[in-house]
């Protein structure tokens, strides 16, 4: 095998075959080469678009307006102006905040019942992370079914275990609709921070709590001594990336409540869906996108950088 | 002695009971939904609103899975979502492969360039999806499988990128010096040495590519309409009936569940560098 892609006595001697300048430069800008179609695809899909919704944001581009004059920063300000804009990026850090709180506290309590082996253990952690790789519209749609009154057994379930008749409206009237939507987030990714918590937990070196446990130190101050600070890096990441994925929050909305009523459950990614896409507003849906983009940037420079040059691998 | 002895296994003994109540209580949280669904699709529209819940309908059928396949053009969804998705993924695992082994080889633009790379997975969607439904109306791939396939590779890069980039850094380069003083050029050096060392971690990055793509919803709902259109999209034809589209829903549902788990689950010894872009080795 090896013996094909030896360099030939001609080749040695300096008569390259036709080509060779071509191998030559290819093998002289191999590691560009290898970056190339990436960043190529990336410029294109990715930059280029956000350059020209810049262009886009300080123009009239919407389609009940004729012409694309330039506006200046009119179209930043109508957002900025809109209450329901205000709202929406109120409601996004709610929820989004509610719901990782919720993940982290759930998740971190499922990761220590499942450190230890016990019979069957890969089977639960097997079922545990399912929802990981459902669709968030299906989770959207299966809490729909679970709650949606009457079809739904939620209603019945509660009237039979408190004994009383319960009639929750849940996908239409506050604050259940937001229970609803924090319970659809949470049922999908608690998973995410479970499986990050174990294996950081798995990670830390029994011998620790092996000599904690000879000099007489109790489970709660192994807890908050040994286990909490060798968890740290990993908590911070698993809130970090849960966090950023969660100020997205859109696609349950638009199975559960739709935005409804009104606009009470408006994220900023449903806000901005709807001015660009049901109002046609593009303009001002792209300057609010840039705003919302700006603000998750900088939670990403902030977090991110530092969390993952921190990050022992 | 004997009394602190007595109290420390009792203490235990209720911490392991208290695990698996919480462990019982989790797993029936988390297949409550999933029974619901599978039940709703398989129930006959006349036990929908009985009192109390109809658990399991005495005569299953099958009718709404054929109504969500054929009627409500499911089946169109699933060929459009496997299209998209297996093109995406095979293109996202070779672009992120190339790219990944240039970083942790040769350190390509520092780190300025892998992060900028990393940071394409933070950037929220709403700001990318608004032009790019303008720019491909204007170049008339709107709609059309391309234009989707496309936009999928770019949002599984970084995934695809970082994990092979992880992979890639602890791998020992010996073999690829020995091809290389063997006189082999560096391109073959990579692919013939490299990618089938990388083999088993390009497969795991192109499962959890491929499960991104097939549970996205939100791209192709700006990005296709009537012809493009992805399982996930399907959804949206549910929505505002009052109760007649509950079994089709979840038939549908149901139906798309298959693939995503079951490579899932057969990928989870990798689940946890798919989860944080290989920055956690699992």
């Amino acid at each position: 095998m090896a013996e094909v892609f030896r360099i030939t006595p001609m080749e040695a001697a300096g008569a390259p075959p036709r080509l060779s300048s071509l191998a030559a430069w290819s093998e002289r800008h191999f590691k560009w080469l290898l970056v190339a179609p990436a960043v190529l695809l990336i410029l294109a899909l990715s930059i280029y678009p956000l350059v020209f919704s810049l262009v886009v944001s300080f123009i009239n581009y919407d389609f009940q307006v004729p012409g694309h004059d330039f506006v200046g920063l009119r179209n930043f300000e109508r957002v900025i102006a809109d209450p329901v804009a205000r709202r929406s990026l109120v409601i996004t850090a709610f929820l989004s905040g509610t719901s990782v709180i919720i993940e982290f506290g759930l998740g971190l309590l499922v990761a220590l019942a499942m450190v230890k082996s016990f019979r069957g253990r890969g089977l639960v952690m097997s079922i545990l992370i399912v929802p990981l790789f459902i669709s968030p519209v299906i989770v959207g749609q299966a809490w729909t079914l679970m709650l949606q009154r009457p079809f739904g057994p939620t209603n019945y379930v509660l009237s039979q275990i408190l004994g009383q008749e319960v009639t929750i409206s849940w996908l239409t009237q506050a604050p259940w609709l937001y229970i609803s939507l924090i319970l659809a987030d949470v049922w999908q990714w608690t998973p995410f921070m479970f499986v990050i918590l174990l294996a950081g937990l798995t990670a830390i070196p029994n011998n620790l709590y092996e000599a904690a446990e000879l000099d007489g130190v109790g489970a709660w101050d192994a807890f908050r001594w040994i286990t909490l600070p060798h968890l740290m890096p990993m908590i911070l990441l698993a809130l970090t990336f849960r966090l950023l994925d969660a100020i997205r929050m859109f696609d349950t909305i638009f199975i559960m409540t739709g935005g409804g009523p009104g606009t009470q459950t408006y994220t900023a990614t449903y806000y901005l869906y709807t001015i660009g896409f049901a109002q046609f507003n593009l303009s001002q849906a792209t300057a609010g996108s840039w705003l919302f983009l700006i603000f998750t940037a900088l939670v990403v420079i902030l977090l991110v950088r530092r969390l993952l040059k921190v990050e022992p691998v | 002695m004997a009394a602190r002895g007595s109290s420390f296994l009792s203490q235990r003994r209720l911490a392991s009971i208290g695990r698996y109540l919480l462990l019982g209580f989790f797993l029936l949280f988390v297949l409550a939904p999933i029974y619901w669904m599978f039940n709703t699709s398989i129930k006959p529209s006349s036990d929908y609103l009985a009192i109390p819940p109809v658990w399991f309908p005495d005569e299953p059928t099958l009718v709404h899975y054929e109504a969500a396949l054929f009627t409500y053009r499911g089946l169109q969804g699933i060929i459009n979502s496997l299209i998209v998705s297996l093109s995406a993924t095979a293109l996202s695992a070779l672009l992120g492969t190339l790219m990944a082994y240039s970083l942790a080889r040769f350190n390509t633009g520092g780190q300025h360039l892998s992060f900028w790379v990393l940071s394409q997975r933070f950037l929220p969607p709403v700001g990318i999806v608004l032009p790019v439904f303008l720019i491909y109306r204007n170049l008339g791939i709107h709609d059309t499988h391309f234009g989707l396939i496309m936009a999928y590779t770019v949002f599984t890069l970084p995934v695809s990128v970082w994990m092979m980039f992880a992979y890639f850094r602890q791998m020992p380069k010996s073999m690829e010096e020995a091809a290389l003083v063997d006189g082999w050029t560096r391109w073959q050096a990579f692919w013939r040495v490299a990618v089938p060392l990388a083999a088993p971690a390009i497969v795991a990055a192109a499962v959890f590519a491929f499960i991104a793509c097939w549970t996205e919803f939100f791209f192709a709902l700006v990005l296709t309409g009537r012809t493009a259109f992805t399982l996930p999209t399907v959804f949206r034809s549910f929505i505002g009936f009052q109760g007649a589209q509950y079994g089709e829903a979840a038939a549908l549902a149901i139906v798309s569940l298959g693939p995503s788990i079951v490579l899932g689950v057969l990928a989870q010894k990798h689940l946890v560098r798919g989860l944080t872009l290989g920055a956690v080795r699992g």
